[in-house]
């Protein structure tokens, strides 16, 4: 059970442990399809000889200290906007334990005695982050088994491999902005907003206005352009495309006048998200075309795709378009995009050929659609949805939705 | 649980109507861990799910679909273009029992 996991194991299609070296593969070296630079949002850490040197519970009065290497990979891949959480088999004070002597701030803990892949499971879906967006670092043979076993799309790194792993594309995102840099902060005020909605009595609606939600869409501005890219880059879940868009793109769109661009803010009584979605716009005589829509699965479930998307309904309408057309490709990832497109009332006439490349030609959005196509068999007629593109339209002679009271944007009343 | 899926009943009330109302009620109990509101425990088969009462959101749709996943092997999502199986608790519940409970089609 032990020999194969030694050298760590790596799931298909990811560099092998072993075969690169620290510092020999820089991000954007590696050709797109074998490797994406930057695919890791999170590392989930065991404490016992891993973050810490020592076991926690054999130290007796004084827990042991940091180990020094790890923390040093903790804070550099912290600078880099990745994610930190915990799953270890010890009370939850070892977590805080850990917190302290390593400096880190942890998204997410999961302290106790069940299966680590349960952990990570958990922690993969309390951060809504993808499996294959996930990295697990733990001394233990038998863990890192038991977590690729469970769950292949993770990658499953012993200590000693994370110490090069720094050094590879999958940690090394091509942008780091502001927000991301920030991203450690702010899931720990995810964490703390969280804890206030449970205990708090009314429904959703309620709780957003009782923390004082903002929701501001404005124009965007050149200094804009390397977050909206890092936001098409990263977004899956909310991700019209199924594609990244580039730097120089955005900033051509901006200056264009036959599209629109917007960012879009937020934040409320806890922090500042700051700049979490936004959308390129193509505006006909008879029909709005929505190119990119997009927005960061951190502000989901806080108004923020229902107040743009209604922001949208209003301003095509007023400008006297007769339809709102979003296409959207069509993956098992995006599926609360177009939960959010149907439940504003959204609907597509079916899909269109599969094989076209969304703009912007990356690899990801082919494959998620190849994904979605799966051995399920998604064979019904009439509502079937296979891999390729669909275009979601919503009629305007309707009755159109309003902004909600907490969110504003140009031209709005 | 008393009405098994296969459906080894030979009552008059046909199995698949017996199935559709038992997984109606199981998506009752998710909506309401889903928005931790336990008046989604009486909600009507035809109450709008993306209406008022429910208010399905893209977090709450994105919990209640994942679940159906896991409990009754339907994927919703990949199987229906535009979500018109989340028109009602109704629909949903009917949608999912065809599929769950051995339609038409039931290989895999």
């Amino acid at each position: 059970m032990t020999g194969p996991v030694e050298s760590g194991p790596v799931a298909p299609g990811r560099v092998k442990a072993g075969t690169v070296k620290a510092g020999t593969v820089k991000a954007g070296t590696v050709k797109a399809g074998t490797v994406k630079a930057g695919t890791v949002k999170c590392v989930v850490w065991d404490i016992d000889n891993t973050l810490l040197s020592g076991v926690y519970l054999e130290s007796g009065a004084e827990p042991p200290p940091a180990d020094p290497a790890m923390a040093a990979v903790l804070r550099e891949l912290s600078a880099r906007g990745i994610l930190h959480a915990i799953a270890s088999r010890n009370p939850p004070a070892a977590a805080e334990h850990a917190a302290q002597v390593t400096g880190g701030e942890f998204a997410a803990a999961e302290c106790g005695w069940g299966r680590k892949s349960d952990a990570v499971a958990r922690i993969a879906a309390e951060l809504n982050i993808a499996a294959d967006a996930l990295a697990f670092v733990d001394d233990d043979p038998y863990e890192r088994a038991e977590v690729t076993f469970a769950l292949p799309p993770v990658l499953v790194l012993s200590p000693e491999d994370m110490t090069d792993a720094v050094g590879w594309p999958e940690f090394s995102p091509s942008v780091v902005t502001p927000e991301a840099r920030r991203r450690g902060a702010m899931y720990a005020q995810r964490r703390r907003r969280l804890a206030a909605e449970r205990s708090f009595g009314g429904s959703r609606e309620e709780f957003l206005r009782s923390c004082g939600t903002r929701v501001t869409i404005a124009a965007a501005s050149a200094a804009d352009v390397s977050r909206l890219h890092e936001l098409s880059e990263r977004t899956s879940q909310f991700n019209s495309a199924g594609a990244g868009l580039a730097e120089e793109e955005f900033g051509s769109l901006i200056s264009s006048p036959a599209s629109g661009v917007l960012t879009v803010r937020l934040r409320d009584t806890f922090g500042d998200d700051g700049l979490v979605g936004g959308c390129v716009t193509e505006h006909g005589a008879e029909a709005w075309t929505v190119r990119l829509l997009m927005m960061s699965c951190r502000a989901m479930g806080r108004g923020v795709i229902e107040a743009l998307l209604a922001w949208l309904i209003q301003s095509a309408a007023r400008e006297g378009a007769h339809v709102l057309e979003v296409p959207c490709a069509l993956n098992d990832r995006n599926v609360p995009l177009r939960l959010a497109l149907a439940a504003a009332g959204f609907r597509a006439a079916g899909n269109q050929p599969a094989g076209g490349q969304p703009a912007g030609g990356q690899p990801a959005g082919g494959q998620a659609a190849g994904q979605a196509s799966g051995p399920a068999g998604l064979g019904v007629p009439g509502g079937a949805v296979g891999p390729g593109r669909a275009v979601f339209r919503l009629d305007l002679g309707g009755p159109l939705p309003e902004l909600p009271g907490w969110a504003s944007g140009p031209g709005a009343p | 649980m008393t009405a098994a899926p296969g459906g080894a009943s030979s009552a008059d009330a046909s199995p698949a109507d017996a199935g559709t109302a038992v997984i109606g009620d199981e998506i009752r109990r998710i909506l309401a861990a889903a928005t931790g509101r336990a008046e989604m425990l009486d909600i009507p088969a035809d109450a709008p799910l993306f209406g008022q009462a429910v208010a399905l959101d893209s977090l709450t749709g994105t919990l209640l679909l994942r679940e159906i996943r896991e409990r009754f092997g339907v994927d919703v999502a990949g199987e229906d273009l535009n979500l018109d199986a989340l028109a009602t608790l109704g629909t949903l519940a009917a949608f999912v029992g065809e599929r769950a409970l051995g339609g038409p089609g039931e290989a895999k």
